[in-house]
């Protein structure tokens, strides 16, 4: 799909969670989907094809998104209806820029080889804030190829701490 | 015989000289001789003159034929002479060229073996090289390679959730500090 198309749907999406008054929580919830369906090809694949009836892919977006909010399911479910599960991630990240931006904030992913706690995350987004000098939306993502160790990016900029990139380097080395 | 019958039955008396004939046996003879003289000369001499003349002319025409022949025969044989002395010219410029040819053949045949032997020498000395450095890469990479294994399998064990949450509190640390 072309990035005029996503930058539209992401547009749409956004502007319903605003009008619902829930966007905050609805891009944590997106951003939660976006990462499941990102790491996961079989699920990918599953809500890309076309030949699967439009119904069971619904059940399978109520499967995924379990707990989360109406809206957020809804939207997911707009997007698999309408065809287009295979860019369901990049709009999803265009959501959550977008709910960013409007509070002023960058998007700050975070990969982490464990779940962060609630302390971690705080102290870690204002450790960002200080390095970068901007507002940001610290986004957690567990990734075991990390092994240890933290990758942040903000915007183009990326910290990268990850045990992954050093043994990479080390290999490279050798 | 009857010669000297006759001569014996001469009477000495008669008047008639026994060897002079009559006068007018003399004048009858003579003019008769005359005659006889005139006609040869009249019709036998021209005859006579014309054939000796086609005779001559005759010959005259075949030792023309037989110098021109002859003249012709020496042409030919200047011409075969020369000829044979040009063979004998080309026969040796032509050995002579083929000797060059085949020294000029011999020394460029030299040469380009001799340079062919250097190239292929080398060609082999690079091969080898190569194959060398290759050998040597190839045992380097599957050094490195073995040895980046291990070196993750023994990150991996290392990598308790203690040690991982100490790299998380370092990263939050030096971010934080960086600035």
């Amino acid at each position: 799909m072309s990035e005029a198309r996503i930058e539209a749907y992401a547009r749409a999406l956004a502007d319903i969670a605003t009008a619902e008054g829930t966007l905050d929580a609805v891009e944590k919830e997106l951003y939660v989907v976006a990462r499941a369906v990102e790491s996961n090809e079989s699920l990918r694949a599953t809500l890309s094809d076309e030949s699967i009836p439009a119904v069971r892919r619904q059940a399978v977006v109520e499967a995924l998104v379990g707990s989360a909010s109406n809206t957020t399911a809804q939207l997911v479910g707009l997007v698999i209806g309408s065809g287009r599960g295979r860019d369901l991630a990049a709009i999803i990240d265009k959501v959550v820029k977008r709910a960013s931006n409007a509070q002023n904030r960058e998007v700050a992913e975070v990969r982490s080889a464990v779940a962060l706690s609630a302390d971690q995350q705080s102290r870690l987004a204002a450790a960002l804030e200080r390095a970068t000098g901007k507002s940001v939306n610290l986004k957690v993502v567990v990734d075991p190829s990390v092994l240890g160790g933290l990758i942040a990016t903000v915007g183009d900029e990326v910290i990268d701490g990850s045990v992954r990139t050093r043994l990479d380097q080390v290999k490279s080395r050798l | 015989m009857r010669f000297l019958h006759l001569l014996a039955a001469e009477d000495p008396s008669q008047t008639h000289h026994w060897l002079l004939p009559e006068t007018a046996e003399i004048i009858y003879g003579g003019i008769a001789a005359l005659i006889i003289f005139a006609a040869l000369y009249k019709f036998a001499l021209p005859a006579a003159t014309k054939a000796l003349a086609a005779r001559t002319e005759r010959i005259q025409k075949e030792l023309d034929n037989a110098a021109n022949t002859r003249s012709a025969a020496e042409a030919e044989a200047s011409n075969i002479r020369k000829a044979v002395g040009d063979i004998a010219s080309e026969r040796v410029r032509l050995l002579a060229e083929a000797d060059q040819q085949a020294a000029t053949v011999l020394s460029e045949g030299r040469a380009r073996i001799t340079a062919e032997v250097a190239d292929l020498e080398a060609k082999a000395e690079a091969d080898i090289a190569a194959s060398r450095s290759r050998s040597s890469d190839e045992l380097r990479a599957q050094i490195g390679q073995i040895a980046s294994v291990a070196a993750q399998n023994a990150v991996s064990a290392a990598l308790n959730d203690g040690t991982k949450q100490e790299l998380i509190e370092s990263f939050i640390s030096s971010v934080g500090g960086a600035r």
